[in-house]
């Protein structure tokens, strides 16, 4: 805190400035691999490097990462106001985050009062505050350089499913890019170089292959690739690769070695592979070691935005949509069924059969509800992070700016919107139809 | 090789399709922001008012696109 930073910071920017057009020019950026559903880590993950996490049995994914990572954050705000938060009315109120935070709490409660006043404006708030920061902050996630784009460096392939069986029966290596070892263990792919397959690689012109060759490409120059390395720790998929590697021997009509054994086998079938070219080589894609030019690669992001994971969006409009129902049973017990199956005029009105089904759509509408909100946010906020990292990609320096100012705000209204949504949606719970119009006649 | 291009063209040509749907939205937002902003010129006393359910009605016709849009990512990205 002791260091004046006014006027600094300009040259801050101009420092990230030239870094990014230094990175831009060294190290093209990458498409990342679009995927709806939050990509599952690799096994035998571990937590930086060390603390290896308890096996629940389910799957981690990215996206539950970023979920992780929005509730520390939301801790840690807890912790920070709560520190800050002056004993008395007399005391000022430190630290202009604190003053922020209490502008924000202060709008946003007249804002839920504007439009739930009455003896549920508090609980309607308590749940509007909650669905605001969680969404807000899970969205903003996306701002974050770094966030989408460094993660665990995994081979691409697509896993071969036998139709009849189910069982998978050996893997296709897809599009990907060669890498290039930064430090001891770090990678970043290569831009400059897509991975050519061996096969595709026999079909270019020596101009293509001198062309790559000189972009410093190691796959399609028409040069041998050197057998692939396997890892050390390959233990892990020491069955897997010892299964995979039966197969792949099977089909090249070999003897079968057994796990150990699976690294000098396969180094045997790559260096086999110039007299028996037609035969399928098969390579133990789980226990090639990082950055081996003989498999594409791609990365698996560390973190993911969450709400662009449909299990984040769906839970937060199941709670709001039940919490809605319970807060109307509260207020109108059990008269708020009503609401929904509206007998009471059937025989005595003759719009009476409309209002019963007017109640089944209110019904159906309560599913609905789920459908909306939940596709609404993940809709909004996936788009946009395709839209900043597509952005990023085509030109990394300065275009990519508006957008980032663009997903700011759309953060924002989402937020807003899926929280004052669910606060409307309460309103109207609360409220039974029976007086709807003897109210509205006394505002008038 | 020919029916994996038949289908990433079809693919594609879905994807386009399903994002016509986000006409609808966008010119439901226009009407609504167009509305608002008319009604908050003539009676600039109850633009907070006025603005709290333009950003409602806003959301709401912004879904529809949203779903167009969410169909064509799964066009995409799922199938």
């Amino acid at each position: 805190m002791g260091i004046n930073w006014k006027g600094k910071r300009r040259y801050i920017a101009l420092l990230m400035l030239i870094a990014s057009i230094a990175v831009f020019l060294i190290a093209p950026p990458v498409v990342p691999v679009v995927q709806l559903p939050g990509e599952v880590y690799p096994e035998g993950w571990k937590l930086f490097g060390v603390l290896s996490m308890p096996d629940t049995g389910l799957p981690m994914t990215n996206t539950m990462m970023g979920s992780i990572i929005v509730w520390v954050i939301i801790g840690l705000l807890t912790i920070y106001v709560a520190t800050r938060r002056p004993s008395s009315g007399d005391e000022v109120p430190r630290g202009g985050f604190y003053n922020l935070f209490e502008m924000a709490f202060e709008g946003l409660y007249n804002f839920i009062g504007g439009i739930a006043a009455g003896p549920y404006q508090h609980e309607i708030f308590k749940v509007f505050m909650t669905i605001f920061l969680i969404v807000l902050l899970s969205n903003w996630l996306e701002l974050i350089p770094s966030v989408d784009s460094i993660g665990f460096l995994e081979p691409h392939y697509e896993e071969i499913v036998d139709e009849e069986t189910g069982e998978v029966i050996g893997e296709e290596l897809t599009d990907g890019f060669e890498t290039i070892e930064i430090l001891s263990g770090v990678f970043h792919l290569n831009g400059k170089c897509e991975w050519i397959s061996p096969e595709a690689a026999t079909e270019l012109t020596p101009e293509e292959q001198q062309a790559r060759a000189d972009r410093g490409c190691v796959t399609g120059t028409g040069v041998e690739l050197p057998p692939p390395v396997l890892f050390e720790g390959a233990d892990d998929h020491g069955d897997e690769a010892a299964h995979d590697e039966e197969q792949g021997a099977a089909e090249s009509e070999e003897a079968a070695p057994e796990g150990e054994e699976s690294a000098e086998s396969a180094e045997e079938a790559v260096a086999g592979e110039a007299e028996h070219a037609e035969e399928e080589v098969h390579i133990p894609i789980h226990a090639v070691a990082a950055g081996d030019p003989n498999v594409p690669w791609v990365v698996l992001p560390y973190v993911r935005v969450p709400s662009t994971d449909l299990n984040l969006t769906i839970a937060l409009a199941i709670i709001a949509v039940v919490w809605t129902q319970a807060i109307g049973f509260r207020a109108l017990g059990i008269g708020y069924l009503g609401k929904f199956f509206n007998f009471k005029t059937i025989f005595t009105s003759p719009l009476g059969g409309i209002d019963v089904a007017v109640g089944l759509l209110e019904l159906v509408g309560e599913f609905a509800k789920l459908l909306s909100f939940s596709f609404r946010l993940l809709g909004n906020i996936f788009a946009g992070s395709i839209l900043l990292f597509v952005t990023s990609f085509v030109f990394p320096i300065i275009f990519p700016l508006p957008f980032f100012i663009l997903e700011f705000f759309v953060g924002i209204i989402q937020a807003v919107v899926f929280g004052l949504l669910t606060a409307i949606f309460m309103n109207l719970a609360t409220q039974s139809h029976d007086h709807d119009e003897h109210d509205d006649a006394h505002a008038h | 090789m020919e029916s994996e291009a038949l289908i990433t063209l079809g693919k594609a040509i879905g994807a386009g399709l399903a994002m016509i749907g986000a006409a609808g939205g966008g010119v439901g937002i226009g009407l609504a922001v167009g509305g608002a902003v008319q009604a908050m010129g003539r009676n600039p006393d109850f633009t907070p008012t006025i603005q709290t359910n333009m950003i409602l009605g806003v959301a709401f016709a912004e879904a529809v696109a949203i779903y167009a849009l969410v169909v064509s990512l799964i066009i995409l990205f799922v199938l």
